[in-house]
């Protein structure tokens, strides 16, 4: 399977943060999920895809090219959204399109006004008065006008009420209907992941847990509770993390069939959300 | 490049119908040709940097497809079409007021305008966004302790100038002046564009 992003041992540091030798890759024609705490490092290791940020070491390649000898080609490709306005608020959308249209060689003013259509938009006002969901889909309207391959937004449901946060979802499922795009998108709100994502990549504290397919996610991660006296040295391995009440233990597992076989009919075993495993993970490091 | 010249004007439309009464004001005070030009020229592009040093226009223009170094070519490239623009309306006024000026004076201003942006420029962009005020003071004083101590010693450099400037050929004098200012402004962007190179956004 083709891979559009491959960061391979990327390190980057800063005053007391640092981002770990992350080695991960985005697979072509997928929506891939980005998620972790606040502070986990997904900003800056988007920042690094996005050549914002040069890694310390590592290396960063975007259709496998590198920045150094074809930035430009790779930006051609690519479509991005931010978090907040990266926009000159005080300009109007149809400034903006002045100044961002000739960046592109493929920019397409049909597309850009059929979404301006769509979503509503008017081309007159200052971005600055423009709503939080109006700016973000300003700025989803810019990035989808030039046929990019790559989608990569950053925290693009953040601060957005639950039905445009829908409707974004729904949008992204539309265009992935042809199968050459890609999107990658940053989140911390797990339940838009469960309705779009293929692909869901984990990060905390700096380091890239885990980079799996929703499927591989349902099948190795669980929630299991039963009684404590099961718990001991050796079953305890099992688990990632473990929560003790006095009427049992709930505990978190990536390994599920390992904790069946073990385990077998005395514990109860559940799905775990993506919200369960960020929890458990977290307090796991906590724990040691 | 051209586009990244061009937003400058889609930026500052607003502040360009000013520039008008600006050089109007400066024209019908009967200031001196050459401080026109450079006022004038200065105008435009550190207007720029008001949403240059910002930190979201850095992240805009870096993941649209140009590369760092065209960033800050477009600048020093941009800084001469706005100055050329400059002398032109200046000239124009001038003419139109009917008041009299030499191509040595427009030259003269041109040269202070370069210099001067050869000299500031680069401190743009070593600060990280939002310290376009500490810039701003730091320039500013730069220049007040420069001139002052230009003024207070006057006396002593004056006689030494003018000696220099009466011993050396026009000819030399002035492709001796734009050799400088060319070399301080080619410097400068090398500079600029190293410090550049070097950000995080």
């Amino acid at each position: 399977m083709e891979n559009v992003v491959e960061l391979k041992n990327v390190t980057k540091k800063f005053n007391g943060f640092s981002v770990n030798n992350i080695d991960f890759k985005v697979k072509k024609g997928f929506v891939t999920g980005f998620i972790g705490a606040n502070g986990a490092g997904k900003s800056t290791t988007i920042k690094m895809m996005m050549n914002l940020l040069k890694p310390d070491e590592g290396e960063v390649n975007l259709f496998g090219l590198d920045y150094k000898t074809h930035e430009k080609e790779i930006k051609e490709r690519i479509g991005f959204v931010y978090d907040g306005n990266v926009f000159f608020e005080g300009l109007n959308l149809k400034d903006i399109k002045r100044i961002v249209a000739p960046a592109y060689k493929q920019w397409d003013d049909q597309l850009f006004n059929h979404y301006i259509e769509k979503f509503d938009l008017p081309l007159n006002k200052a971005m600055k008065k423009f709503s939080k969901g109006m700016q973000m889909k300003a700025s989803l309207a810019i990035a989808l006008s030039h046929h990019a391959e790559l989608i990569i937004m950053d925290e693009p449901t953040a601060g957005l009420d639950p039905i445009f946060r829908r409707e974004l979802l729904d949008l992204l499922r539309e265009l992935m209907i042809d199968g050459s795009r890609t999107i990658f998108f940053s989140t911390h709100i797990t339940t838009d992941l469960d309705r779009i994502a293929d692909y869901i990549a984990f990060m905390q504290e700096g380091e890239l847990v885990f980079n799996q397919s929703t499927e591989e996610v349902a099948e190795n991660y669980a929630i299991v509770k039963g009684d404590l006296e099961l718990l001991d040295s050796d079953t305890e391995k099992s688990f990632v993390n473990i929560r003790r009440a006095s009427t049992g233990f709930e505990a978190l597992t990536d390994n599920s069939k390992k904790v069946n076989d073990i385990f077998g009919d005395s514990v109860l075993i559940e799905r775990a959300t993506l919200e369960d495993i960020m929890y458990y993970l977290n307090g796991g490091i906590n724990h040691v | 490049m051209f586009n990244l010249i061009r937003r400058d004007v889609i930026l500052q439309k607003r502040m360009l119908l000013l520039l008008i009464p600006f050089i109007l004001f400066f024209v019908l005070m009967g200031s001196h040709p050459a401080l026109i030009v450079l006022a004038v020229s200065i105008y435009i592009p550190f207007n720029a940097f008001y949403y240059d040093e910002k930190a979201e226009t850095n992240i805009l223009l870096n993941s649209l497809p140009y590369t760092r170094k065209e960033i800050i070519a477009s600048r020093y490239l941009g800084a001469i079409v706005y100055m050329l623009l400059a002398v032109g309306l200046t000239c124009l006024f001038l003419l139109a007021f009917n008041k009299s000026f030499s191509l040595t004076e427009i030259a003269i201003g041109s040269g202070l305008f370069l210099l001067f942006a050869a000299l500031t420029f680069p401190i743009f962009y070593i600060f990280k966004p939002g310290h376009l005020t500490t810039i701003v003071i730091i320039i500013f004083l730069a220049f007040a302790i420069v001139g002052q101590l230009a003024i207070r010693s006057i006396d002593e450099l004056l006689p030494a100038v003018t000696d220099f400037m009466q011993n050396t050929s026009n000819t030399v004098l002035y492709t001796g002046g734009a050799a400088i200012i060319i070399t301080a402004y080619l410097l400068s962007w090398v500079a600029s564009t190293a410090i550049y190179l070097r950000k995080d956004f």
